[in-house]
């Protein structure tokens, strides 16, 4: 220890002041920080608001549909996490297993228990050991296809379809039986953001491919799409989203703000991912495009069967830091299309009449921050698995 | 250009009245205003082992590259298996189900594992169901001698095994004709000799084959005719006797007294 820290923070008088005046730094940014959190910060306002901050003015009746899809969303991410091949010879221990576990799920636990702790109640509780055991459950699915021999021969897809279908029938149910415009808060951001990526990947995938058409109409189209966009600044894209439709179509009809939000963030994000993919087509090389013309197959074959996997498995750091940007981007629909998202709420919570001019709006903002980076950390670390699980064969 | 005649004047193997598996006629194939073929007139008999040899830039690749369109030409006719190469996509793809490719960089797919590499081919253009497709992939790779790699992926292999698998790729279509595009130039010396051995043993089943080469004594061993190339055009044809010991033209003498 003391060898490495001579080594490596005090090799020199130079290395030495520039440790100590970091480290001092370092050490008083963390001081003021945990004083903030555990003494001076006035959670009070979070524990009060915590459910306007977290689904906005969804309907008290209906929470337990939420909590419903919650559970079964769970149940699938369960399923399918122990569903992927394992070399069934590796065994790891118990201890490493746990480890693994902590460093996986360890941010998404801890703030499960904050929000818990906030909210104080018995349901929430009740709904957080309900996701643990949701999860287990959905992994001991899994492996049940696999041990037993009569579930191990439905095909892959049908198994997979079966799974999806509960949460999706859960979310579409709830999605139906609750108002739309009630939704809010982290929901409405979650919400657009998956809806969104959902959209724009098969679109960007689509605007790539035109990119490179053999056809020059089709380039023409998908090029200028793509220049057009990426040339508007996001915020003016959801401002005009907001007010340009009611030229043509009457407001009685006129969409919602949420369909609106996420027609503007699909048609963003499809501009700058269709860029990011052709740069990952771009790096394929043309033997691999020849090789698949020697055995006979389609031109649509080669693409799907052979450059787009490679392409698309060469840039997912790219991807997932586009998704990420729409992810923290979805704030911007509050202030442009006025939607009740996180951070409305969490700037309009200061202004309630028990806080106003408390300046409150540190404690506030800390916590919209905080679930924003939780969710944003959690896409970058699993982009970082998914590469090297898919990571086998590169060259 | 009358000696250009003479290169169509040799005798195939099985003689002039058997059917050619590939017969090219005038063909002429220019790069912008750089023409890399002239007028190349040849015919490949059915189990017939031709090398092509000639210095760089003398479009032996892009002759053999014609024959299964990877590249177009421009003039003239060439007939494979009867049929006559067009720009019609079923034609085009009707072809290249008849004729195998391996390149010089091997061209695996990086993504897939060695037996899907293999069972790709006949599982998307022969329809071919996956039991039946993987079982032939396996007995292809017993045939190159590397059964145990079917679950690797093509990175975790040696060149010379890659190059194998790549063999058997193109052999999983089961081809009339074997087209090799400099198949040893990107291995390390110690590993041609494993790839040349698994061609050596295809001549020996009777497969056709046109291989693009600089392994001479590769050549001497097991061409039926042997093919001379410089600046686009056919310079000699003749048995490997008669192109190695006793070449007639001025070019290659030339050639073979730089290589060897």
């Amino acid at each position: 220890m003391i060898v490495w820290l001579k080594r490596n923070m005090f090799r020199s008088v130079g290395d030495s002041i520039i440790s100590v005046v970091v480290a001092a730094l370092a050490g008083w940014v963390v001081w003021q920080l945990l004083q903030f959190v555990f003494i001076t910060g006035r959670w009070e306002i979070i524990q009060v608001n915590l459910k306007l901050l977290l689904v906005g003015r969804f309907p008290e009746e209906l929470m337990w549909m939420l909590g419903t899809s919650i559970l079964a969303l769970s149940f699938w991410i369960g399923a399918v996490a122990s569903s992927s091949k394992r070399d069934p010879d590796k065994k790891t221990s118990l201890i490493k297993t746990g480890f693994g576990l902590l460093s996986r799920f360890g941010l998404i636990i801890a703030l499960g228990a904050i929000i818990i702790a906030l909210a104080g109640t018995l349901d929430a509780v009740l709904l957080g050991i309900g996701t643990v055991a949701a999860i287990a459950l959905g992994r001991l699915v899994g492996l049940a296809r696999r041990r037993i021999a009569v579930l191990a021969k439905i095909p892959w897809l049908i198994w997979q379809i079966l799974l999806v279908a509960l949460p999706l029938v859960m979310i579409v149910q709830t999605l139906l039986v609750s108002d739309l415009s009630e939704w809010g808060g982290f929901l409405i951001n979650v919400y657009i953001a998956i809806l969104s990526i959902a959209l724009a990947f098969p679109l960007g995938v689509f605007l790539a491919l035109g990119r490179r058409s053999s056809l020059p109409i089709v380039r023409l189209v998908c090029t200028s799409y793509i220049e057009l966009v990426r040339g508007a600044p996001l915020f003016v894209l959801l401002l005009l989203a907001g007010v340009a439709l009611e030229f043509f179509i009457p407001s009685e009809i006129a969409p919602g703000a949420i369909f609106r939000a996420v027609t503007v963030f699909t048609m963003f994000t499809a501009a700058y991912l269709a860029e990011i993919i052709r740069g990952g087509l771009q790096s394929i090389s043309k033997g691999q495009t020849e090789a698949g013309k020697a055995l006979g197959l389609s031109t649509v074959k080669i693409i799907f069967l052979i450059t787009l996997p490679q392409a698309l498995r060469n840039v997912i750091p790219a991807q997932i830091g586009q998704f990420i940007s729409l992810f923290k981007d979805t704030t911007l629909a509050g202030a442009a299309l006025s939607m009740l998202e996180l951070l409305k709420i969490g700037e309009a919570i200061t202004k309630q009449d028990d806080y106003l001019g408390q300046g409150l709006v540190y404690e506030s903002l800390g916590f919209v921050a905080l679930l924003f980076w939780v969710g944003s950390y959690v896409m970058s670390r699993e982009s970082q698995r998914l590469e090297r699980k898919l990571g086998v064969g590169i060259r | 250009m009358t000696e250009r005649a003479y290169t169509d004047a040799t005798q195939i193997k099985g003689g002039d009245s058997a059917e050619p598996i590939v017969t090219m006629e005038h063909v002429v194939k220019r790069f912008k205003d750089f023409t890399a073929l002239k007028d190349i007139n040849f015919r490949v008999g059915r189990q017939e082992v031709v090398v092509v040899i000639g210095p760089s830039g003398s479009g032996k690749s892009t002759m053999i590259r014609c024959i299964n369109m990877l590249e177009e030409h421009d003039e003239g006719r060439i007939v494979v298996d009867g049929t006559e190469l067009t720009r019609d996509v079923r034609n085009i793809s009707e072809i290249r189900k008849e004729t195998g490719m391996v390149f010089q960089g091997f061209n695996l797919f990086p993504h897939l594992t060695i037996l899907s590499n293999i069972s790709l081919g006949p599982r998307q253009v022969r329809n071919m169901p996956k039991a039946e497709a993987e079982a032939l992939a396996r007995s292809l790779l017993e045939r190159v001698q590397i059964p145990e790699q079917a679950d690797k992926f093509p990175a975790q292999l040696s060149g010379g095994q890659q190059q194998r698998v790549a063999i058997a790729r193109a052999l999983a279509m089961k081809p009339k004709v074997m087209l090799f595009d400099e198949p040893t130039s990107a291995l390390d010396p110690e590993m041609i000799n494993e790839v040349l051995d698994v061609i050596k043993e295809l001549a020996r089943d009777g497969m056709s084959m046109i291989v693009v080469t600089h392994e001479m004594g590769f050549a001497r061993e097991v061409a039926d005719r042997v093919v001379f190339m410089a600046d686009g055009e056919i310079v000699e044809v003749g048995t490997p006797e008669q192109i190695f010991d006793n070449p007639k033209e001025a070019r290659t003498k030339k050639f073979l007294s730089q290589i060897i």
